[in-house]
């Protein structure tokens, strides 16, 4: 759809890459007075060549490589490598191996959704809502370093095969404890707060099949009235062991999005519940893992392996040609259809101060865009 | 549909035959003439979610080979849909007119990454590389080890004489 | 007007002031860092120390390390006539403390510490260069 002019006066503003309010990505606005004319998106700062540096070293290395396609979820690109490797070669992981997977990449979705509450809020003013946030995402930092030994580089703790090190006793005393404190906190800023109604409410809707067309997965189609996801489709690990709802919406708007937020980590509480009560005991890596290898050769094939991250859905691509490293890796990001399809198709005909709202309430990573 | 009704129906209409790879995975090989024609087909047939698009250049066989992987919300399958290009001219049909931007922006990324040129798309400018003069990066004969000793790298700096030795 | 200061009063009784009264008595959650701080558990992933008695040259951490921070070098000076083989120099500003060559090491040799307290105005600290250190109990 190409942008048209309404006016002589037009300016073009850069809502750029060092802006405190939109992350290493920039977009270029036509403004017209208070009215967005048009907007372009200028994705780039952040391309560091994953798919290339993935070619030039083994498995495991990868798997370190891994948790900085999208920081803020590192957990669930570790899985979604290490399902993608142990497909092609062959393996099955042992099942306190997969139980404790799920728990990792569930903290790991309440983790990502807090920030997104938080980083929401202060977008539109309400600056409490985002200490809020970040102060209770720092117990789960806590217990991240408990478990891999870093708060937010896990070094590639979920690896093919299984997990690095063992789930030790404290913790699972400790996360009862931590999910309890997260779920008063959702509770309590679950109320209907009439500042977010007024500046979310209407803004930026996205109509169903728009969205089909436009590539929008996760979040953002769920909003659009759309029940879908991959935990349920097509499920990996133990995922269809667990009974959990999917939230949908029907109108589309900002608003919808955020209370699709909120209720998503509530049910992730209460998958972390059941894990922990069914988990059992047994190895933690398989056999032909435990020992790091120099020369394990992956038989030749290709695989495509999709999951549910927290914002989307993401998806890898590997083919091997029966050497030690992968022939050609792909990996899709969900940010990459939101940010710059969806985005630009929003951004017509707004005003300047709907700008923050929308760019915030897609839920955009621009790492995981650029890779 | 289950998948043997879904490869029955694509080898009554276009005489290739698709083979199931796992449950919930159909791959199907076609010539590069036919490709939008199967594609609006599947569409029809409930696949409107194109999941992602890639390319692998084999540059031993001196082709270049198309990966395209659509999912149905209805049956819950997803197709793989291949085809090969000759590797000297690299160039074929956009499928634009079927997916709509979804295809547009990843055929955008991969015109950059690797020099494919997709007639009917109507948006091919750069997107992540600036001022960029040399071969697309992505492919298997661009030298990237030379690129980054010229450029970054400084023999004479104690830290950096690792760089310039053989792995 | 009347409602609404019935309203307010009705929620101060039964929120406000019962918080009020409950954070006088709790624990304060900051921790003043210089004079105390939070415990470190075991296994977090810190700085390196390398005891040279151990190692047996096999190199492997040095082919497992995915940004090449490890190098293969002769011991300094003094004490090569005790130390003959190659030991591994580490680079600190390459390292991203992954742990694999702790993981990799099949004599124990090389560890991962609590230390985190690496910054320093002087360059020449960032390499590490394999010797033997004073106090060896381990």
């Amino acid at each position: 759809m190409k942008p048209e002019s309404v006016g002589k006066n037009e300016y073009e503003l850069f809502f750029g890459p060092a802006h405190p309010g939109s992350g290493n990505f920039s977009v270029r606005l036509k403004i017209d007075g208070e009215r967005v004319v048009s907007a372009r998106a200028d994705p780039g700062y952040l391309h560091r060549g994953f798919e290339k540096l993935m070619e030039y070293r083994l498995p495991i290395q990868n798997a370190v490589l891994s948790d900085r396609i999208c920081v803020l979820e590192a957990l669930a690109w570790n899985l979604i490598h290490a399902e993608a490797v142990e497909e092609l070669i062959g393996v099955e992981v042992p099942e306190r191996a997969k139980y404790i997977r799920v728990i990792m990449a569930e903290l790991s979705r309440i983790q990502s959704h807090l920030i997104w509450y938080g980083v929401l809020s202060i977008g539109t003013g309400f600056d409490t809502g985002f200490k809020l946030a970040f102060g209770y995402r720092d117990f789960i930092l806590d217990l991240f370093e408990l478990i891999t030994g870093g708060r937010v580089y896990p070094a590639g703790y979920i690896c093919p095969g299984g997990v690095r090190r063992d789930l030790p006793d404290s913790a699972k005393e400790r996360i009862p404890k931590v999910l309890d404190k997260i779920e008063k906190m959702i509770d309590f800023v679950k109320a209907e707060n009439p500042a977010n109604i007024g500046r979310l409410r209407d803004v930026g809707v996205l109509k169903l099949e728009d969205a089909i067309r436009l590539g929008a997965t996760g979040p953002v189609i769920r909003a659009s009235g759309l029940r879908t996801d991959v935990r349920k489709d097509e499920p990996y690990e133990v995922y269809d062991r667990f009974d959990f709802e999917v939230p949908v919406r029907k109108e589309g708007d900002a608003y919808a999005r955020f209370q699709i937020c909120l209720e998503e980590m509530e049910q992730s509480v209460k998958i972390i519940h059941q894990a922990l009560k069914g988990l059992p005991d047994g190895d933690f890596i398989d056999k032909r893992f435990s020992k790091l290898k120099l020369n394990m050769r992956m038989p030749e094939g290709e695989v495509y392996v999709r999951n549910e991250v927290a914002r989307g859905e993401a998806g890898v691509y590997m083919v091997s040609d029966g050497g030690t490293k992968p022939y050609r890796v792909k990996i899709r990001g969900p940010s990459f259809l939101h940010l710059i399809p969806v985005l630009e198709f929003l951004l017509r005909d707004v005003q300047i101060a709907d700008v923050p709202a929308i760019y915030w309430s897609l839920n955009g990573c621009p790492a995981d865009m650029d890779r | 549909m289950m998948e043997k009704e879904i490869i029955d129906e694509i080898k009554k209409k276009f005489g290739v035959e698709g083979f199931m790879q796992r449950e919930r995975r159909v791959i199907v090989k076609i010539a590069p003439d036919k490709l939008v024609e199967l594609c609006k087909f599947i569409k029809d047939l409930g696949f409107e979610h194109l999941s992602s698009l890639s390319i692998t250049d084999w540059p031993k066989r001196g082709i270049y080979e198309h990966t395209y992987h659509v999912w149905s919300y209805k049956d819950k399958i997803l197709i793989t849909i291949k085809t090969e290009i000759n590797g000297d001219k690299p160039e074929i049909d956009s499928v634009y007119p079927v997916w709509g931007e979804s295809a547009q922006i990843h055929e955008r990324e991969m015109h950059e990454l690797f020099g494919v040129e997709y007639k009917g798309n109507p948006d091919l400018s750069p997107l992540f590389l600036e001022g960029w003069h040399e071969k697309p990066p992505f492919r298997k004969d661009f030298d990237w080890r030379e690129y980054v000793r010229k450029n970054f790298y400084d023999k004479e700096n104690d830290r950096e004489r690792v760089y310039f030795e053989e792995v | 007007m009347a409602v609404q200061l019935i309203w307010i009063g009705d929620k101060m009784k039964t929120e406000v002031i019962p918080k009020i009264i409950r954070n006088m008595f709790s624990k304060p959650i900051t921790t003043r860092f210089p004079h105390e701080s939070n415990p470190i558990p075991d296994g977090y992933r810190g700085e390196h120390r390398f005891n040279i008695d151990k190692c047996i040259s096999c190199g492997l951490c040095s082919k497992i390390c995915p940004n090449r921070a490890i190098e293969m070098v002769e011991a300094p000076g003094e004490y090569r006539d005790k130390y003959p083989k190659k030991y591994p120099k580490i680079d600190l500003g390459k390292c991203c403390f992954c742990a694999l060559c702790q993981d990799i090491c099949p004599s124990g040799a090389m560890k991962l510490t609590k230390n985190f307290f690496l910054s320093t105005f002087d360059p020449s600290d960032v390499i590490k260069d394999p010797t033997p250190t004073k106090e060896e109990n381990t």
